[in-house]
């Protein structure tokens, strides 16, 4: 029954989620890696996505080429403006080291309840951007699932491009390196800070608009690719790029066939066990945590 | 050029400087010398802006810096050499001199610059793609001092160039300095090794447990009892 289209069709619908769970990570990485902080309003933003894309498709009707990023603008802003009044005012009071963390966790509960509050608690079914099927040597693969896959290549070798090749990048490698020495450069760094924020909520919110039509859209729907995206910034290592990007495919991959082989039951139970798996053998993870 | 007048500072509850008042005149090599603890990066952190000033004035070519942060006083003509060099370990050398153009009054020229700082520091030029990590500490320094250059200042602090390097390497880089200096940047020289230090430098602030108790030329100082017990071990 494992016969090698099936195989095929199973690697890329891994990749596919795997992409997903990359962006995801690379929002939490970015966030480590210069701010020195875990973000767990970071499902949220995941969630807003969903729900931003939902409004645009369903309620006002528009088009996805303008839906998707609009609502990732949207986002943006709603994590740059909750970086510049929240976080920001808390970070670098001595003895207060923890606040921004617990900040992050308030306002993750605030925007699940101010979604409910809005939107109620129903599944909410967003249809694919792109329908159909493309069928090659005996398999199927939907558009949308190829769009998804489109869609992160492009964003993920953007990102790092902006990274390695911009003054923005050169200024948030610095930031995230060595912040004293950053400041020496006459990099502002609070503002390195909220733009970040801002960029890796946009991550978490295109994973978010471009899921929207595979897994329904709710409050809660933020929940699962956090914790996700947590065991791939583990898996791939803290604070490392590669990591989360490569162990973000990874996952995806094993999440796929333990669908194939186990069964779909399985596929948390497996992602949890090579979590700690990875912790006991090799502890940094699988790409350590290297400076960008 | 620089002023700074009756500072105090303090971490926490514990005063690290009193009544600190120096001044460096425009052109010159000044020194800051003193023991290890004594207060002199305190000092130069202060200037900067990353330490907190709780009484006193500091004031660059007649504008106040107290109320700029300190990322905004690099645009001002300010630049550090900090202690332990600070290289961006994971970046390039390139990237590592790019960065230190990043204010808005240099950036567009940053090619340009590079160019300059590669004549300086040809050894630089030949590592552009390595690592700053994998550099020696000798070149870490001539980096770091590169780096600082690349925001075109008018004022340089160097803090503790010396350190770790071998003494061949010590004058190498006091050559530089005194070179940079000749270009017309004001050096503000910070170091525990005063023989050096004076040596290089014109005048001479002395730094002992956050007070400034002497201040002279620096054969003066040279020539005094007390530094000559205190520091040079006569």
């Amino acid at each position: 029954m494992f016969t090698l289209p099936i195989m095929i069709e199973q690697a890329v619908n891994g990749l596919v989620l795997g992409s997903m769970y990359a962006l995801v990570a690379t929002g939490l990485t970015l966030i480590w890696g210069t701010m020195k902080m875990l973000n767990f309003a970071h499902g949220e933003f995941y969630m807003l996505g969903g729900f931003a894309t939902y409004f645009g498709l369903m309620v006002l009707g528009l088009p996805p080429w303008l839906v998707v990023p609009i609502a990732v603008f949207l986002i943006f802003l709603i994590a740059f403006i909750l970086e510049k009044s929240i976080i920001s005012p808390l970070m670098g009071k001595p003895g207060w080291d923890i606040s921004t963390v617990v900040a992050t966790l308030g306002a993750g509960i605030f925007l699940q309840n101010f979604a409910f509050k809005f939107w109620g608690g129903d599944f909410l079914n967003v249809p694919y951007m792109f329908d159909g099927v493309l069928r090659i040597w005996g398999m199927a693969f939907a558009w949308h699932r190829l769009y998804i896959l489109a869609l992160s290549l492009v964003v993920i070798i953007t990102f790092w491009q902006v990274v390695k090749r911009t003054r923005f990048g050169l200024a948030l490698r610095a930031t995230a390196q060595d912040n004293e020495a950053a400041i020496l450069m006459g990099i502002p760094f609070r503002r390195i800070y909220t733009i970040t924020f801002g960029l890796s909520a946009s991550l978490a919110a295109l994973a978010g608009s471009a899921l929207a039509p595979i897994f329904s859209v709710n409050p809660w729907m933020g929940m699962v690719p956090l914790i996700k995206a947590l065991i791939v910034v583990i898996l791939g290592g803290l604070g490392s790029f590669t990591g989360a990007i490569l162990g973000g495919f990874i996952l995806g991959l094993c999440e796929s066939y333990s669908v194939l082989f186990l069964s779909s039951g399985w596929k948390d139970l497996i992602s949890f066990s090579l979590l700690i798996i990875i912790l006991v053998i090799k502890p940094s993870g699988l790409f350590g945590a290297k400076e960008w | 050029m620089l002023e700074v007048k009756n500072l105090q500072v303090f971490y926490g509850d514990a005063q690290a400087l009193w009544d600190i008042s120096i001044q460096v005149q425009p052109k010159e090599i000044c020194t800051l010398v003193g023991a290890n603890g004594a207060g002199k990066t305190t000092l130069l952190k202060a200037i900067c802006g990353l330490v907190p000033v709780s009484v006193g004035s500091i004031s660059l070519l007649g504008k106040d810096l107290n109320s700029v942060p300190a990322n905004e006083r690099v645009s001002l003509g300010l630049s550090m050499v900090p202690e332990g060099r600070k290289i961006f370990t994971g970046m390039t050398v390139e990237e590592n001199l790019k960065i230190g153009a990043y204010v808005n009054k240099v950036w567009t020229r940053r090619e340009d610059l590079l160019e300059q700082n590669y004549a300086l520091f040809p050894r630089l030029k030949e590592r552009r793609r390595q690592l700053g990590g994998t550099l020696s500490g000798g070149e870490r320094q001539m980096l770091a001092i590169a780096r600082a250059l690349m925001s075109q200042p008018d004022l340089l602090f160097l803090d503790e160039p010396s350190l770790g390097l071998s003494p061949k390497f010590v004058e190498h880089v006091m050559e530089i300095v005194r070179s940079i200096n000749e270009q017309g940047v004001t050096i503000m020289l910070v170091e525990q090794n005063i023989n050096i230090a004076l040596g290089v430098a014109q005048r001479g602030y002395v730094l002992e447990s956050g007070r400034i108790v002497m201040q002279d030329s620096a054969n003066a100082l040279l020539a005094n009892p007390h530094v000559k017990e205190a520091y040079l071990g006569m």
